[in-house]
């Protein structure tokens, strides 16, 4: 008997407020982010095998969970850092290229940001995780024309010189 | 109710064309790790003027934005919205005032 395959419908569940750190070790230059739902991100100085780490910068930011209101399947969003749209700054970046647009469609990219920046590890935002990203973006858009893709960060071709913008909380105190 | 006839009920002041979104809900925040979470199709009221919030909105698929008490948007902010197609709209009073007039004007 074939098995019938859920359409899922994905509502964002366990939202949780925290703080996106980066960290960076002055020895190999490498670069990491994390996660912490602490009410004030740790920002000290840290060894850790042959890395030294230390705090390069803290944003407000959030993560969830999805969940499919339908057959309640759930899809943990843990190594999501962060999204970041991408500005189609460099035309040999892998988000650039995710950015093609077709006819008559405005297509917009989201990189996922895992905690690993620099890739030491070689693994990324596994794909069932992109893929439930991108249809929870895309299942409530009314607008034909309008597309949004979701990519992993391991496309970026430079976390340096990456104009693309974070989907952190940022400038706060020009609030006032 | 759509954008247009919001701006005809309540005068708020447009930075942008924009598109004529039909408007499901209200949203107030000035958290972009907030505004992530929000569903599709809803007014955002902010204070928050950076680039990254037009981001979040395009990403949640907001009707349109409102910057209460004066806030006035960049120049590359405005470019921004334009390209994503969201309109940004200016409210003078603060954030409740604006609550409550649209509380007046309709059920969201």
């Amino acid at each position: 008997m074939k098995k019938v395959s859920c359409q899922h419908h994905w509502t964002m569940t366990n939202l949780r407020g925290g703080h996106l750190v980066i960290e960076g070790c002055f020895h190999c230059r490498q670069r990491i982010s994390f996660f912490s739902q602490e009410p004030v991100p740790p920002i000290d100085d840290y060894q850790e095998g042959e890395h030294f780490w230390s705090h390069l910068a803290d944003y407000q930011a959030s993560q969830f969970d999805l969940k499919c209101e339908k057959c309640s399947a759930e899809v943990p969003l843990k190594e999501i850092m962060a999204l970041m749209l991408c500005v189609r700054c460099n035309r040999e970046c892998g988000v650039y290229a995710a950015c093609a647009q077709k006819k008559n469609q405005k297509t917009w990219v989201y990189a996922a940001l895992c905690a690993d920046t620099s890739h030491a590890a070689k693994k990324c935002i596994p794909p069932a995780s992109l893929l439930a990203l991108n249809e929870y973006f895309n299942q409530g858009i009314e607008d034909p024309t309008k597309k949004i893709v979701v990519v992993p960060c391991n496309l970026r071709k430079s976390v340096d010189t990456c104009q693309g913008i974070v989907l952190a909380d940022v400038g706060l105190t020009e609030l006032y | 109710m759509k954008v247009s006839e919001l701006i005809q009920k309540t005068g708020l002041k447009a930075f942008n064309e924009g598109t004529d979104k039909e408007i499901k809900g209200i949203y107030i925040s000035d958290m972009v790790s907030d505004i992530i979470g929000i569903k599709e199709g809803h007014l955002l009221i902010t204070l928050q003027t950076h680039k990254n919030l037009i981001a979040a909105a395009n990403l949640v698929d907001v009707a349109a934005i409102v910057f209460s008490r004066n806030k006035i948007p960049a120049d590359d902010v405005v470019a921004l919205a334009d390209k994503a197609g969201i309109k940004l709209l200016g409210f003078e009073g603060d954030t409740w005032s604006l609550a409550k007039k649209l509380c007046e004007i309709g059920s969201w």
